[in-house]
């Protein structure tokens, strides 16, 4: 299966040109991006692990790009990666975009557990697969 | 490396306009800017001016695929303190980006203090903080020579000389560095780091300025503030370059800045020792009295004014 | 008699309170002088007044039939503070290009309202005044809340920003669809149709304003189906996904027994429609915050008020009281779609639906300064007669902050409903992407849909398909003002 989590999981997976446009995008909007990955994605796992502190007062996507590659070195094609930008205007102070930039080469997806309770109502549990190979 | 301002030529172009060139990037008008900003330094603009127009060519040159490397942009400023390189490296920056070859334009102003932590481990993540910073730049560090402290073998310096030769030859396409300082200092440095001196393309060297351009210049100050010397005034300051100049810790353009801050505050308490009304003229007028009450003029003077 | 044609008596001005009928103006309802308080609820309203009534009298009629007054002069006002409760016409203009209308601002103090009610205060400002005989026609335009009164509100229970974090979902416009047809599907058929819209990539479907409890689907199958198939859906795609179960109901308490009912099953949104009242609406409102489920309100029955230029209360109204009453997202109009909604109309819903701070903005409608006092924001939403080939209109128009509801754009695709979703959502992320990358939707959104179609057939079908469908009509509601400010009379 494929997560279609973030902003363009429909399209065809972003090339690093088109990753570095969303990127000055952000920073052009006086967002910091952060770099996160993980190997749960659940979409209530809320915290993925930082590659490093989000971006403050950059100008340029270089730096990015740079730190992307890094963590790619370490992760890629094993865990989930994702770009976001963070707003800290009041009123939002929140992520304002989330894209994946990385992905397992396979995408085991989720188990659906089914809890019959009483009548017809069923309560749901969501699971992620563990990665092949992910560990933490 | 940004994609080039200009489209490409249609296939077969084979004689360009290096002027009409020039005048797309808008180059010019940063040059004139230069000038018109920049009071003397005739060496400086002429070495700006060539730089500007290897890059132009060089710019035709990838265009029409004769060349593919970006070229070693990277500078050293030499000069004593006040003589115009921040501003010079500023404008630079605004060539450089509108020639395409930084991205974003922007200088970030460095010292030896932003770059080396204060214990082990907090070097390396303060340089790239401020590399990332600069991306997409110039990178200005002053007085880059405190960098290298040959004395303390255990010195953080020679951690952020390390990060940076390697960015500087890695991340051509996304950052110029400028290094700047003293023309002695800034040699000894670059003797003992040939590191440094092999990524360097452009030397630039700021002279000092004349008295006659001092003189310039500080009128230039006052009239951007709306004040002027009268001729008693002029005089005056006249004689204050000069003897200003043989005393320590002269530099340059700083200190006829300070200098006039000065005569300003003089000025105004004259105004107010005096009963009366005061008049326009008044108000805009430096006197050889604001002028000669420093401390400048005093024989026996071991401070500056 | 006819109150408002009466003259002043003969042997000069008369007692404020002797017995008998006097001009609305003459009993303090006009002040031309007054300065509003920024304490002041503000309201301007639309005036059509009968032939022959003077334009001031009917204004200062508007005033105080909404306030304090009635149609005779009362001695028992003389035991209140009258001055204070009586509402103040302030200032009327003539409608530009209308002849014989004009907008009378009216400032009322805040002592009049209870604080939290939309019930209170809208029976206050459109309570009787409506049906008042010497007008012909009166319209509620827009209104101004002091701060003071905004924070007595609680507000959208969930907001923009708590909602995206909640869904994980930054960036874009959300995207639904209504379950079609509207009637007639059993609750196993209505919920394949949730799963199939929601796996090809919605992120809601929503109930229609009269699914409620029928003989072909009462509400629990409904509940029970819907939520199977959003659990599927999740499983299929990582996304976290909703559908707004409809849980308007005869009775409060039924609604309340639907709504957690639906919390219980796991769902992450519930909707009522606007005909349920003010008061059942902020009572959703305070459960909604109660129980961390995200609040949408359909605004059924709309309409029927808001559309005549003329007569009724704007809809910019209704979206202020909606944001005061706390739903988290209110059906905003879609410019390009098949509903009632002038662009200009459309925007400043918009702004009162997002912003913290509205400016007067007379060609969008708006005529007073809105503080919202950090007020959660209210998700707008676009729906009706709207396709995946409209896409870059609609983000250039709406923005990202806002709910598209593609019903028959989605259900009608020729390949199906999944199909139909994937669609939307491919078109819908190739337009941000090249927003974000600095093209211009206006000018290349039809090469921008082309080229994402070529690695999408779901979304070259769509195109294919409605590639002609339109709904130019001329909007009945449009914003009346000239560019400068209109002189006062």
């Amino acid at each position: 299966m494929r997560v279609t989590q973030g902003c363009f999981s429909f399209l065809p997976d972003l090339t690093d040109a088109d990753i570095r446009t969303q990127v000055q995008y952000c920073i052009d909007k006086g967002w910091a991006v952060n770099i996160e990955f993980t190997d749960d994605p659940h979409p209530r796992n809320t915290y993925w692990e930082m590659w490093s502190l989000p971006a403050f007062d950059v100008k340029d996507a270089a730096p990015i790009m740079l730190e992307l590659d890094a963590c790619r070195k370490v992760h890629g094609g094993r865990k989930y990666i994702r770009l976001s930008g963070f707003d800290s205007t009041h009123g939002w102070e929140s992520v304002r975009i989330s894209f994946l930039v990385g992905r397992p080469q396979e995408e085991p997806g989720f188990i659906l557990t089914r809890n019959e309770g009483g009548g017809q109502a069923i309560q749901y549990t969501l699971q992620a697969r563990p990665l092949p190979g992910a560990s933490a | 490396m940004a994609e080039p301002l200009t489209p490409v030529p249609a296939p077969g172009e084979t004689a360009i306009d290096l002027h009409k060139e020039l005048a797309e990037t808008q180059v010019a008008e940063v040059l004139d800017e230069l000038d018109r900003e920049l009071v003397g330094l005739a060496p400086v603009k002429t070495r700006i001016r060539e730089i500007a127009a290897l890059l132009v060519v060089d710019r035709v040159r990838r265009r029409m695929g004769l060349t593919a490397e970006t070229p070693t942009l990277h500078m050293s400023f030499t000069g004593n303190p006040g003589t115009g390189k921040t501003t010079v490296a500023l404008r630079m920056a605004e060539i450089l980006y509108k020639l395409g070859y930084i991205r974003r334009g922007h200088l970030v102003s460095v010292t030896r203090d932003d770059l080396v932590g204060q214990y082990i481990g907090h070097t390396a993540p303060k340089t790239k903080e401020v590399l990332k910073k600069a991306m997409g730049g110039v990178l200005f560090i002053d007085e880059a020579y405190y960098l290298y402290r040959p004395e303390n073998e255990r010195d953080y310096g020679q951690e952020a000389i390390e990060i940076l030769l390697q960015v500087m030859e890695n991340q051509r396409d996304d950052l110029v560095v400028i290094f700047a300082g003293y023309a002695d200092r800034m040699d000894k440095f670059f003797r003992a780091n040939p590191g440094f001196r092999s990524r360097i393309a452009h030397h630039i060297d700021f002279p000092d300025y004349t008295d006659a351009e001092l003189m310039a210049i500080g009128e230039m100050m006052l009239k951007s503030l709306s004040y002027h010397f009268d001729a008693g005034g002029a005089a005056a300051f006249r004689d204050y370059i000069a003897a200003r100049r043989k005393q320590p810790h002269f530099a340059n353009a700083r200190s006829i800045r300070n200098a006039l801050d000065r005569m300003r505050m003089r000025q105004a308490n004259r105004h107010f020792a005096h009963p009366g009304l005061v008049t326009l003229d008044d108000l805009t007028t430096i006197t050889a009295e604001d002028v000669r009450a420093s401390r400048v003029f005093n024989q026996d003077a071991t401070k500056p004014d | 008699m006819n109150v408002l044609d009466k003259k002043s008596p003969p042997g000069g001005k008369r007692s404020r309170y002797a017995a008998g009928v006097m001009e609305y103006r003459e009993m303090g309802y006009w002040q031309p002088d007054y300065e509003p308080k920024d304490t002041d609820i503000l309201a301007v309203f639309r005036v059509t007044p009968q032939d022959g009534v003077d334009p001031i009298e009917a204004a200062a009629a508007v005033a105080g039939e909404s306030s304090t007054a009635t149609w005779t002069v009362v001695w028992t006002d003389r035991l209140t503070a009258c001055e204070k409760y009586r509402a103040k016409c302030y200032r009327v203009d003539p409608v530009p290009n209308a002849p014989g209308s004009y907008f009378a601002f009216i400032a009322y103090d805040l002592d009049l309202f209870e604080p939290g009610s939309i019930a209170n205060l809208s029976a206050s400002i459109i309570g009787n005044v409506f049906g008042f005989k010497p007008l012909k026609a009166l319209r509620l335009e827009d209104m101004r809340f002091p701060v003071a009164y905004v924070k007595t509100f609680q507000g959208p229970a969930t907001g923009i920003v708590v909602e995206r974090e909640r869904l994980d979902k930054f960036g874009r416009p959300l995207l639904g669809a209504t379950v079609k047809p509207k009637l007639g599907l059993s609750g196993r058929n209505y919920g394949r149709v949730v799963y199939e819209a929601l796996k090809g990539g919605l992120d809601f479907t929503k109930d229609d304003e009269n699914i409620n409890s029928q003989p072909f689907m009462h509400w629990r199958d409904r509940f029970l189906y819907c939520m199977e198939a959003v659990a599927k859906a999740e499983a299929a795609t990582g996304e976290t996904k909703g559908t707004y179960l409809n849980v308007t109901a005869a009775t409060m308490e039924d609604m309340y027994e639907r709504a957690d009912f639906a919390k219980q099953l796991g769902s992450v949104i519930v909707m009522i429609d606007l005909v349920v009242g003010y008061t059942a609406i902020q009572s959703m409102a305070k459960w909604a915050r109660r129980n961390d489920v995200i609040l949408h309100l359909h605004r059924a029955g709309h309409s029927t008020y808001t559309r005549q230029k003329a007569h009724g209360v704007s809809f910019r109204v209704i979206a202020k009281w909606m944001r005061l009453a706390g739903v988290d997202h209110i059906h905003a109009g879609t410019v390009v779609g098949k509903l009632e909604g002038d662009p200009n109309n459309v925007r400043g819903y918009y702004d009162i639906c997002r912003e913290d701070f509205n400016p007067v903005a007379l060609e969008h409608g708006i005529f007073f300064d809105q503080h919202w006092a950090s007020l959660n924001k209210l998700m707008p939403v676009a729906s009706g007669g709207i396709h995946a080939g409209q896409m870059h209109q609609l983000i250039d128009l709406l923005g990202e902050d806002c709910v598209l509801q593609f019903g028959g754009g989605t259900i009608g695709h020729p390949m199906g409903i999944a199909a139909g979703a994937t669609a939307n959502r491919v078109a819908l992320e190739a337009m941000i992407f090249a927003r974000n990358a600095g093209r211009d939707l206006r000018a290349e959104g039809q090469q921008i849909l082309e080229d994402a179609a070529k690695h999408c057939l779901p979304l070259r079908q769509a195109l294919e398909t409605w590639k002609d469908v339109t709904f130019n009509y001329t909007s009945t509601d449009t914003p009346d003002f000239v560019p400068t400010a209109t002189p006062g009379f």
